[in-house]
């Protein structure tokens, strides 16, 4: 496609400069796979490279180190013993004593990896069935527990980690020989033990701060994100348990059922459920800003008195705590609740819902997905609120005073200086409120219960589905709210979710002015 | 201490000593020192107890009463509140931790057995329980013909409470509507919950039955829902549900004139209607000059106990739970909560018989289906139904309903092909009547054989395969039914040729 | 001098801008009709004494205060409010902790793999979190940190992952000026004396921030709490002891009480949030200049 010069561009009228711009755009959509695909082969190549080098700074180090180096190949901390680092030589010994015990003794690591059957299709994980047995003494039945799958698992998974970590400790030490070697090669000192620790409060103190925080995440986000992973390809639900019933792996048996579009089947409850979400996460987000700049831009108006007045009022919906008022409001947008009455009572209202055969506000899924929405924003406009007064302090007094000397009107002054600088200030706050919205259990679940149902769709995945749910309280009502509680399925929708989500939101991140110009603003 | 040692190494070689004796379930012999041995000791025990006011202070009372009557056996029990709709998804989801006894309403009872989470009470316990409550609740805590849980109560059914000021003719549900528009007042009835759903259905004869194996897993429905009478149920349920004074809210009396509900709201029917109070059986409909009186479920509250590592205490928790549902307590909580017994002596007393409310239910228990055991999802299905018929404008709608009704229940049963190829045995057997079917392995190509199966004299039994009559053999092919010739312990044996030709013995086991 | 025309066109900015404030004032006053209306409503429901069930009037029949007699009489709540209490403190002190020293690090230091980890710290906020919680569950259940422990595992829960809202606070700590830090290193301090001496004093605004947000965590929580309390009473937070009290076979004698209880839990929270409200919005609005 032609580019046109800046001087035609300016020729063009409204219209046909903005079907000009649209066709640039889908004109470098090609381009842009190119790019990506261009950088995935870039990325591969990289990859390669980085493994040959590996192996030769491996090989270098094995070939130039001296015996001990040689021999913290097979045990640990050989070679930083020899360098005089006897810290880190102890620690990496004791890392390997404790890796290898682990691994052999009885029902340690071998035994926990036997017993989990990994990947093989039809087994079961664990392999002792728990029973009944006749107890005559005492005319009752016993309970003989037997492997859990859950935990089975889990420390399988542990033991794989263990492993892993192993691997990487290895090639740490034998880096850390290489390193040594090519210091003492210059004939420099190595660090003792007291210099790291003196550098852990130092330049290595990021890793002093971040080791707790970082402990926390993986054990509590990362680990369990990896086991719900697995979980997708076993068959863990309430008839298999694990401790009652052994659960299986099943391989990709259950992407097959996310293929159903029927009624009831999981594909069409999907789409319509990830499209409602997406929906909800924009209004919800968006409304949220632009109202509660709005009132931010009320409140902080020149003239107007007792300021801080109409903002407690508002931080009082942050400070009571969200369950209180959400189940206080909902109640009264029922049939009997106050509000629900009084707009029942209007005859257009009230002939809408008995032609429909609704009896309160909530039985309608459009209007119920509208009230969700705008009560939402009675939750949210506070938050925004407080941000947006303490942004709109910060704005340059100059701006507004040279451009109203230019003669600018208040809406120009708000479309021109206001809105940019909020945009560009709180670019980020807007995509993870975005994502805290598609994630919005609280809202939703105590408002409506995911509620009108959705007969277009029944059931799907053992969970009744409903107008306003969002992807996340269908899973709730997958997993916890049934008897059924499909984990497999749970897992399956939510590594879906997550995959499109963390993508999207991963290219937004990067290109938003505000986070890839970090050390811009300062 | 020494003590203790001795004994618990006497049980390790007496529980060792009958592993080594390995019986299977329907042969174990008769023992006549059954449940004599010594309860005696401290046991700490959880429990979960309906969660209404009042409700956990009597058990405890009840517990005291216990450890009064047994002298040697001290329980520190610690009680929760949990409501009984939602106990068994709660135990369900941890077994493990699982409280020792709770209470559930039975349509959770085949997920319990299935999660393994309900112990079995012991052969005594069987007989008693069986000899003193009502049939109904007995095969409400039973699967496959097997007992698996304490019946509580024989309450858990609905009927209609209403204002006899406002309604004039209590047997006609357009009447009812009538009165209930021309007096601005609401006619709740819980229209989208399964539970209630069915009443219109059971109405004009259609049934929803499940058959479920030894394991508690369901294997096959017998749902005739979408049928020509369905839709006349639809019919029934669509002149109620768009009507004005339609609330499907049933649990408030807000502006009532009529509330389809159960016992369990008796205190706030008397408050509400007062002096005006009237309760009756559910009324009846008519479609195309025809009626048709609505149904209802039966059902009731059991005691669960969960199994135990510890026989001793298994014993005990199911000692308690057979006193705690006994007559003296079943009276107890009848007086103070007004549950109806399921208890036959606690049923007879004169305070029960003269309660309104459990005369209603009486009335329409006539009319009543007992809920037997029902797929979990079947709730969630065939609560769609009531929107449906809300929703829908034309008749075809009502239809399209049903379709897609009977579509997601067959969806629950896509067999693999391993079940469609597996034979079982059925009949009138093992206390069953025709709805278990009994597994049988492949031992060789061709040649099935059942696990023990303890038979009587009389019974009649066939086999089929994949849980369904199109291939089955009784005396040949398709044929008469097997009858048992003598009561024994046998295992079932098929040699089939893998079409019509197939021959059925019996081999008596020892 | 001013001419005439001048003079008329401020005078009619004058008015226009009292115009201008009228309006925002009815909006404002609007305004706090709804936001305040429920707040009224929970309170003057919490002293109906007539009901305990809905019975859709706004005013009570009769006041009196047998909902709040009966919740301290009759049910847990006192021991639910003191849990949650407990649970609130907790939880400040430690994820102010794991908050702050992780966004000083990934604002203040730079280091190999940081921009990897800020981007993985991004998408692993968005898998859904309670899926996460059904290992984290068995595994409590496990080392008996569920039931009536459920408090310390709701703590640890609350603070093992908070490092990942690190986003505030980063902003925060990026808006002050990194030539603090070069004069101090330059003057020979540590990262760690950096840190101690130079920041943490310039940063009373974020930090109360945070404890405040930690705080408020475990009275609002309701997913997470109901699923590690597992229905015992003695560990109970306020928000799952009171869910249930909604239920539909409780609704009808609990519904008063429930907005007692609403009333009294929401004291605490709304005193120490009125409070420190102005750290508040010096805390959220600096990290928000650069989220």
């Amino acid at each position: 496609m032609k580019r046109l010069n800046d001087l035609d561009y300016l020729k063009l009228n409204k219209f046909d400069a903005f079907l000009y711009k649209l066709k640039l755009f889908f004109c470098a959509i090609p381009l842009w796979f190119k790019n990506l695909g261009l950088g995935i082969l870039k990325f591969l190549k990289n990859c390669g490279i980085g493994i040959k080098d590996e192996f030769c700074d491996i090989g270098y180090t094995f070939k130039n180190g001296n015996w001990a180096v040689k021999l913290s190949f097979f045990i640990f901390g050989f070679g930083n013993f020899y360098y005089g680092q006897i810290m880190r030589g102890l620690l990496f010994l004791l890392f390997e004593l404790v890796f290898i015990g682990y691994m052999l003794v009885p029902s340690g690591g071998l035994y926990w990896l036997a017993k989990g059957n990994w990947f093989k299709t039809g087994s079961t994980i664990g392999t002792v069935q728990g029973g009944f047995k006749y107890d005559p003494i005492y005319d009752t039945d016993v309970w003989v527990p037997g492997d859990d799958s859950v935990k089975v698992m889990l420390y399988g998974l542990l033991t794989i980690i263990f492993i892993v970590a192993f691997v990487v400790t290895w090639r740490m030490q034998v880096k850390q020989c290489r390193i040594c070697i090519d210091i003492t090669k210059k004939g420099k000192k190595v660090r003792s033990g007291k210099d790291d620790l003196k550098s852990l409060l130092d330049d290595q103190f990021h890793k002093t701060l971040l080791s707790i925080p970082l402990f926390g995440i993986m054990a509590f986000t990362v680990l369990p994100i990896i086991y719900m992973v697995l979980v997708a390809f076993t068959s863990y639900d309430a008839a298999h348990d694990g401790y009652s019933n052994l659960f299986s792996w099943v391989g990709l048996e259950h992407f097959n059922e996310l293929l159903d579009f029927g009624k009831g089947g999981l594909g069409l409850a999907f789409g319509e459920i990830l499209g409602w979400t997406l929906m909800w996460a924009f209004f919800a987000t968006f409304s949220n800003y632009f109202l509660g700049m709005f009132v931010a831009i009320m409140i902080n108006k020149k003239g107007i008195k007792i300021k801080k007045f109409w903002r407690t009022v508002l931080v009082m919906t942050i400070a009571i705590p969200q369950f209180v008022s959400l189940l206080y409001v909902s109640k009264l947008f029922d049939s009997s609740g106050i509000i629900g009455k009084l707009i029942g009572q209007i005859p257009s209202v009230s002939e809408y819902l008995t032609s429909n055969h609704f009896i309160s506000l909530w039985d309608s899924p459009i209007v119920a997905k509208i009230l969700v929405i705008v009560i939402n924003i009675w939750i949210g406009i506070p938050y925004i609120m407080l941000m947006a007064t303490g942004i709109l302090m910060n704005i340059p007094a100059d701006l507004y005073e040279s451009s109203r000397i230019d003669g600018a009107s208040p809406w120009q002054q708000y479309s021109k200086i206001t809105l940019p600088y909020m945009m560009f200030v709180m670019g980020p706050y807007l995509l993870t409120s975005f994502v805290g919205n598609l994630n919005n259990f609280n809202v939703i679940y105590l408002l409506t219960g995911g509620n009108p149902l959705n007969t277009a769709i029944g059931t799907a995945g053992g969970a009744s589905v409903g107008h306003t749910d969002l992807l996340i309280t269908w899973l709730f009502k997958m997993t916890l709210g049934s008897t059924e509680s499909k984990y497999y399925m749970a897992s399956l929708i939510g590594i879906l979710v997550f995959v499109v989500v963390a993508v999207l939101s991963l290219i937004v991140y990067n290109i938003i002015p505000s986070t890839r110009n970090e050390e811009d603003y300062k | 201490m020494k003590m203790s040692k001795i004994l618990s190494l006497i049980l390790a070689v007496v529980m060792i000593a009958s592993t080594l004796m390995a019986c299977t379930k329907p042969e174990t012999p008769e023992n006549p020192d059954a449940g004599t041995a010594d309860l005696a000791g401290t046991y700490d025990i959880t429990m979960w107890v309906s969660e209404m006011d009042g409700v956990a202070a009597q058990f405890q009372a009840q517990i005291d009463a216990f450890e009064a009557a047994n002298p040697g056996i001290i329980i520190n029990a610690q009680i929760e509140g949990v409501t009984e709709a939602d106990a068994g998804s709660k135990v369900v989801a941890d077994v493990a931790t699982a409280p020792d006894i709770y209470c559930f309403a039975q349509d959770q009872l085949a997920r319990l057995v299935q999660a393994a989470a309900l112990a079995q009470p012991g052969q005594k316990a069987t007989e008693t329980i069986k000899a003193n409550n009502d049939a109904g609740s007995v095969a409400a805590a039973s699967v496959a013909g097997t007992l698996y849980a304490y019946p509580m109560t024989s309450d858990n059914g609905y009927y209609m409470y209403y204002d006899t000021s406002i309604i004039t003719n209590p047997e006609s549900l357009e009447d009812i509507i009538a009165d209930c528009e021309a007096n601005g007042v609401k006619f709740r009835y819980a229209l989208e919950n399964a539970w209630y759903t069915a009443s219109f259905f059971f109405a004009t004869g259609c049934h929803s039955n499940w058959t479920m194996n030894q394991d508690g897993e369901f294997i096959a429905i017998d749902d005739t829902f979408n049928s020509d009478e369905g839709l006349v149920s639809m019919k029934g349920m669509q002149k109620l549900a768009q009507s004005t004074c339609y609330d499907s809210n049933a649990d408030i009396f807000t502006d009532a004139g009529v509330v389809i509900t159960g016992i369990w709201n008796a205190g706030a029917a008397a408050d509400h209607f007062g002096a005006n109070l009237g309760a009756t059986d559910l009324p009846s409909f008519t479609v195309d000059g025809k009626e048709y009186h609505l149904g209802s479920f039966t059902g009731n509250k059991l005691m669960g106990v969960k199994p135990q590592t510890d026989a001793k205490k298994a014993a005990v928790l199911s000692l308690l739970a057979q006193y705690l549902t006994g007559e003296e307590c079943q009276n107890q909580r009848f007086a103070s909560f007004e549950w109806g017994p399921s208890n036959l002596k606690a049923q007879a007393s004169e305070a029960v018989q003269a309660n309104i409310s459990l005369a209603a239910l009486a009335l329409q228990n006539n009319y009543g289906q007992p809920q037997g055991q029902i797929h979990g999802s079947w709730w969630d299905i065939a609560k769609v139904l009531g929107a449906d018929a809300k929703a829908a404008k034309s008749d075809a709608d009502l239809k399209a309903a049903l379709e897609s009704y009977a579509a997601t229940i067959d969806g629950l049963f896509q067999m693999t092909e391993e079940q469609k190829n597996a034979w079982g045995v059925i009949g009138g057997i093992c206390g069953t009547s025709w709805d278990v079917d009994f597994a049988m392995t492949e031992v060789e190509p061709g040649v099935y054989v059942s696990d023990v199966l303890s038979l009587k004299a009389g019974e009649e039994f066939k086999v089929r395969q994949g849980a369904s009559w199109e291939v089955n053999f009784g005396v040949e092919f398709n044929g008469a039914n097997i009858v048992v010739e003598a009561d024994g312990n046998y295992k079932v044996q098929l040699e089939w040729d893998g079409a019509q030709g197939g021959v059925v013995t019996l081999i008596p086991v020892e | 001098m001013k001419n005439k025309n001048q003079l008329q066109k401020s005078l009619s900015a004058s008015t226009s801008r009292r115009l201008g404030n009228t309006v925002v004032y009815i909006l404002l006053i609007v305004m706090t009709l709804v936001w305040l209306f429920p707040f009224v409503g929970i309170v003057l429901e919490s002293f109906k004494v007539d009901v305990r069930g809905m019975d859709g009037k706004f005013i009570p029949g009769e006041f009196g205060f047998d909902n709040y007699i009966r919740l301290f009489k009759e049910t847990d709540f006192f021991r639910w409010f003191i849990n949650t209490g407990i649970m609130g403190v907790a939880t400040a002190v430690l994820q102010t902790f794991f908050v702050l020293s992780m966004s000083y690090v990934l604002s203040r230091l730079r280091f190999k793999g940081r921009k990897g980890l800020m981007n993985l710290m991004l998408i692993l906020g968005m898998f859904p979190g309670f899926l996460t919680m059904i290992l984290i569950y068995k595994v409590f259940s496990d080392f008996g940190l569920t039931m009536n422990m459920a408090p310390v595992g709701l703590i640890i829960v609350y603070c093992a992952s908070s490092g990942m809202g690190y986003y505030v606070s980063k902003g925060f700590f990026d808006t002050i000026p990194k030539s603090l830090d070069e004069a101090a290193r330059v003057d020979g301090a540590t990262r760690w004396q950096v840190f101690r001496k130079v920041i943490m004093p310039l940063s009373k605004p974020i930090i109360i921030y945070t404890v405040l947000m930690g705080f408020m965590a475990p009275w609002g929580d309701f997913m997470l709490a109901s699923y590690i309390i597992h229905e015992n009473s003695a560990g109970m937070s306020v928000a799952v002891g009171m869910y249930e009290w909604l239920s539909k076979t409780m609704v009808n004698t609990n519904y008063t009480m429930f907005c007692a209880a609403g009333v009294i839990v929401a004291i605490p929270v709304v005193s120490v949030f009125l409070a420190l409200q102005k750290y508040y919005v010096e805390g959220v609005t600096g990290g928000a200049v650069k989220g």
